[in-house]
């Protein structure tokens, strides 16, 4: 009888063994969940996705970084104290601090700069932002000419192919890099570099994770020349807790693959007086639900991308709430209070934890600009007052209203306003089904019947196909013309929309860097995301004169006469409305969220309020002018863009 | 038993190499690339095109061959015997550094979770799975069995049907519907145990007795059967004639053979509950094995595909091997 018991207690020993030796940890400072998933990578150079530039921020500082307590994201110094900028506005020379540290102690230098940005202008790296790095001087020749050497390389005979021959080809490398591109280390302390051309955003480009340093002798040692190819040979690992050396106010100390990872405060760290937590711990959860449990049940504080299929219903709550408190709100709203703080002074109420801020991205749709459609007919939506006409016949506030629910603002232009300082949007079209079909005859199309039917490609993934459902209504009841949907499988989507194969699809973009040409160039002619193949030599000037004009405030109006004329003459894209970034957190025991589109959320900014550590004083937007029922009239970031 | 022993563990490399190919060929055949970045910008095509090289994803056999080399370990012991690991090891500790990790069994890097390697998200995930999958086992097996007695003591009676239904509801309900059931109940509404996560004693409760809910059911059955077997058996009749008191007749004489194809099922139970659920996993948010097996599959990632179908196939071989070892020692008629 006794042996019977014998799988009992192998099994309990084994459950015994594994929960003893994996003892949970103490509870952090702050926790909050970091996106929807685990963070991707902690390589500044590779990241891309939003929850890994939030972690980039934590961990790791830039030469410059954004105060992201201004409307405008005013530039401040970071491991720069400061900086030169030529008369010409393309050499930059940035003095580094002497007491900025890597982790380890020992001091950041301008050399490991140039290392780090080496290592993502190299095509072995397949830096997602590699872009942004070609823009210094000398260095798309340098691309070319690696990328040439490896295919050459690859060509030799096998026997050719040695160790030696490998890290020669390496050598070549360094010295072709030292030797022709425009970016030098003058000391330990001052680090130069030109650019092509002038980039007023450079410096807020300086702030963006991807340009952060990584250790050169840590990550040499990952990345050695493979004999087999030439190129280098990356291995995972150097981003592991017990290796990662890094300079960012806090230290990995933790990181368990889709489960959890652990800050502390890195002692280190030059500027740690003004660091209000001393852990933070970031669970991975996947599942929507669960992190709305999670944080109603109070094992997280923050939430960072609330996806949950109820999440408008938790709106609606919040909405329902403020009307409650409708006489307080008015006046808080009338002060020029920024929203977070708003809630702060509002009573206490687990009603108003949720909150929805206008995203640094739109929602769109794409309109065909080519003559011909794919299939060799003649395409109507080459003629801009037809897609004028389209554009007016949807009405987008009850799209907002009605489909989405999630509190989104309707779009009328593509960059949403007032999310950068110094620049003034053009109004957009109006909602106008009258005009509408008159422009729609006038183009020559008296009677809609005999409109091609419009074919709706989208994707069936994340509510697309509701939005397509209600703009093919609107354009059959507005404008009489017959409408057709297409869904497709979300890869062959994409390669439709790459390829133009389509008549109307949905898109949208997310903006990489604070300024209008981050949503302006991808309309350009020949860029490689004018997915609408919209090809107007008027507004590819006005983008080449803002790139040559030195007057920031001229260059603005010229950028806004070249959205003017995406958004109400040409329209190759119909502008639905403006993203939203929908956060759980409780505004009266946290400080440190910003309200700003960009979204630009600086961990290590945040303090708890009301737990002794730090200065636990609430951390506010400076206030606006009124609310004016003319949204267009404010300025949100105007006296904040130019330090 | 020390013969079958060294039989199965002769076996075991000629199994995996069997279950190796057959499953690179499948998920080779499979469409898509395993680089592509779903959500992410693409590189350039020369780039995308050399990465392909370098993982040897542009030959089949290339790919079969090397990875072959790595995952078996033939790698790790000609790099030791040629100096290359001790070497890496040196020049690391001259610069300061911890040193690369090299395991004997390298299964490679994940391709979709790129700070990773295959050998680390599954030293990762194991012991979660493995700590959750035991412990529903063991809970599939107290109730399991209690069932089965109560209900092969009085055939038809309302006890075995009740419990004849509860092991229904166990079988039939999808796992996803006890779990939410169980969230809402114990988490939300009571809120006695934590709706979600990992690290102690209360987060295991509830995975753990939705995973356990099916196995249970099951064992529910076989030991029914196998008691009622019993209960009509000679020796039985023989053990209660000897005046034996009943409680002794069940438990010592009678549950002992009907406990058999309990055990020989526990075999690939273990195997199954500890290399995790999907569902599971994703409603208690439980960071082990299961997410593997589908993610690793719909974005392709070859290397972590290759990694989590091998150690699943070991532990089927190994616990399967344990079974019958237990099995002839608590039945020496079967040796």
């Amino acid at each position: 009888m006794l042996r019977l018991l014998v799988p009992f207690l192998l099994l309990a020993a084994l459950v015994g063994a594994t929960v003893l030796s994996d003892r949970p940890p103490k509870p952090a400072d702050f926790t909050f969940i970091n996106g929807n998933g685990d963070v991707n990578t902690l390589d500044p150079q590779r990241m891309s996705w939003q929850p890994d530039l939030r972690a980039a921020r934590m961990f790791f500082e830039g030469l410059t970084a954004n105060d992201v307590f201004t409307w405008g994201y005013d530039i401040i110094p970071a491991v720069a104290e400061s900086w030169e900028v030529s008369d010409d506005g393309k050499e930059y020379t940035f003095h580094l601090r002497d007491d900025a540290k890597w982790s380890n102690g020992a001091p950041v230098t301008a050399g490991d700069f140039v290392y780090s940005w080496r290592r993502a202008m190299l095509p072995d790296i397949a830096s997602d932002y590699i872009a942004f790095f070609l823009l210094i001087e000398g260095g798309p020749e340098f691309y070319d000419w690696r990328n040439d050497a490896l295919s050459e390389y690859e060509a030799r005979p096998a026997a050719e192919k040695t160790a030696e021959a490998a890290d020669a080809l390496w050598r070549e490398t360094l010295e072709r890099f030292d030797s022709g591109v425009a970016l030098k280390a003058r000391d330990d302390h001052t680090l130069w570099m030109r650019l092509t051309e002038p980039t007023p955003y450079w410096l807020d480009l300086c702030a963006f994770a991807v340009f952060y340093p990584v250790y050169p002798p840590l990550v040499s040692a990952y990345e050695r020349p493979s004999p087999d190819s030439g190129r280098l040979d990356l291995k995972a690992g150097w981003t592991k807790p017990d290796r990662l050396v890094s300079n960012g106010p806090f230290n990995l100390t933790k990181w368990r693959f889709k489960r959890s990872m652990r800050a502390e405060k890195n002692p280190y760290y030059w500027n740690r007086d003004a660091i209000a937590l001393d852990t933070i711990e970031m669970p991975a959860i996947t599942e929507p639900n669960a992190m709305v449990l999670a944080f109603q049940t109070g094992a997280v504080d923050w939430v960072t991308d609330v996806t949950v299929g109820y999440r408008a219903d938790i709106i609606q709550k919040k909405k329902e709430f403020y009307e409650e408190n409708r006489e307080q709100y008015e006046a808080l709203k009338a002060q020029g209070l920024d929203p977070i703080e708003i809630d702060r002074r509002l009573p206490k109420d687990p009603r108003k934890n949720i909150h929805v801020f206008p995203a640094f991205a739109t929602y769109w749709y794409n309109f065909n600009c080519l003559p011909k459609l794919p299939d060799g007919r003649d395409n109507p939506f080459h003629d801009p007052r037809v897609r004028r006409a389209f554009a007016m016949a949807i009405d987008k506030q009850t799209l907002v209203d009605q489909v989405k629910r999630t509190g989104e603002p309707v779009a009328s232009t593509i960059i949403p306003p007032h999310s950068i300082g110094g620049y003034e949007s053009p109004k957009g079209l109006p909602y106008d089904p009258a005009a509408a079909r008159k422009l729609l005859a006038e183009a020559g199309w008296p009677d809609p019947a005999a409109f091609p039917t419009v074919e709706i490609m989208f994707n069936k993934d994340a509510g697309h196909d509701l939005i397509a459902q209600a703009v093919a209504k609107d354009w059959q009841r507005n404008l009489g013309v017959s409408v057709s949907l297409d869904q497709k499988e979300l890869k062959v989507y994409r390669n439709d929309l790459k390829k133009a194969n389509y008549m109307v699809t949905r898109a949208g973009w997310y903006a990489d860097y604070g300024d209008p040409t981050t949503f302006l160039e991808i309309n350009r002619s020949t860029d490689g995301n004018n997915d609408r193949k919209y090809n107007n030599p008027h507004y590819d000037d006005l983008l080449d004169q803002a790139r040559s004009e030195r007057d920031p405030e001229k260059r603005m109006a010229i950028l806004s006469e070249a959205e003017r004329i995406l958004v109400e003459e040409d329209l190759p894209l119909v502008p639905l409305y403006h993203y939203v970034t929908v956060y759980l957190f409780d505004a009266d025991t946290l400080s440190g969220v910003n309200p700003h589109p960009r979204a630009t959320q600086n961990v290590f900014l945040f303090d708890v309020l009301g737990d002794g550590k730090g200065p636990d004083v609430p951390r506010t937007m400076p206030a606006l002018p009124p609310a004016d029922a003319d949204a267009s009239e404010e300025h949100a970031g105007a006296d904040g863009a130019r330090p | 038993m020390i013969g079958l022993i060294f039989r199965r563990l002769l076996a075991l490399p000629v199994i995996l190499l069997v279950v190796y190919t057959i499953t690179l060929s499948l998920a080779w055949a499979a469409p898509g690339n395993p680089l592509e970045n779903p959500e992410g910008r693409q590189p350039p095509a020369e780039v995308m095109e050399a990465m392909k090289r370098q993982y040897n994803l542009d030959s089949f056999w290339r790919f079969y061959a090397s990875y072959l080399d790595s995952a078996s370990g033939f790698e790790f012991v000609r790099d030791t015997l040629s100096g290359e690991i001790a070497g890496e090891r040196e020049r690391a500790e001259a610069s300061g550094l911890a040193p690369r990790a090299r395991p004997v069994f390298d299964f490679g890097p994940s391709l979709q979770y790129e700070d990773w390697t295959v050998n680390e998200i599954i030293a990762g995930a194991m012991p979660v799975s493995i700590t959750l999958g035991a412990l529903a086992i063991l809970i599939a097996l107290v109730i399991g069995i209690a069932a089965g007695v109560i209900g092969a003591v009085k055939p038809n009676s309302f006890a075995d049907l009740s419990t004849l239904a509860v092991a229904l509801i166990g079988i039939s309900l999808p796992t996803f519907v006890i779990g939410t059931v169980l969230l809402l109940v114990f988490g939300v509404w009571w809120a006695i145990l934590p709706v979600g996560g990992w690290g102690g004693i209360p987060q295991l409760v509830m995975p753990a007795l939705t995973l356990a809910l099916p196995f249970a059911a099951y064992i529910a059955r076989l030991t029914r059967m196998g008691m009622i077997e019993a209960l009509g058996s000679d020796y039985v009749r023989t053990a209660r004639a000897k005046g034996l008191p009943e409680r002794s007749v069940l438990l010592r004489h009678a549950l002992k053979n009907a406990f058999l194809p309990v055990l020989s099922f526990l075999g690939p139970a273990t195997a199954l509950a500890m290399t995790g659920s999907f569902i599971v996993e994703r409603v208690f948010n439980v960071p082990g094995m299961g997410q593997h097996f589908v993610n690793a599959v719909l974005n392709k990632d070859l290397f972590l595909i290759m990694g989590v179908v091998l150690i699943f196939a070991t532990m089927l071989i190994v616990f399967n091997l344990a079974v019958d070892v237990l099995y002839r020692w608590v039945d020496p008629r079967i040796a």
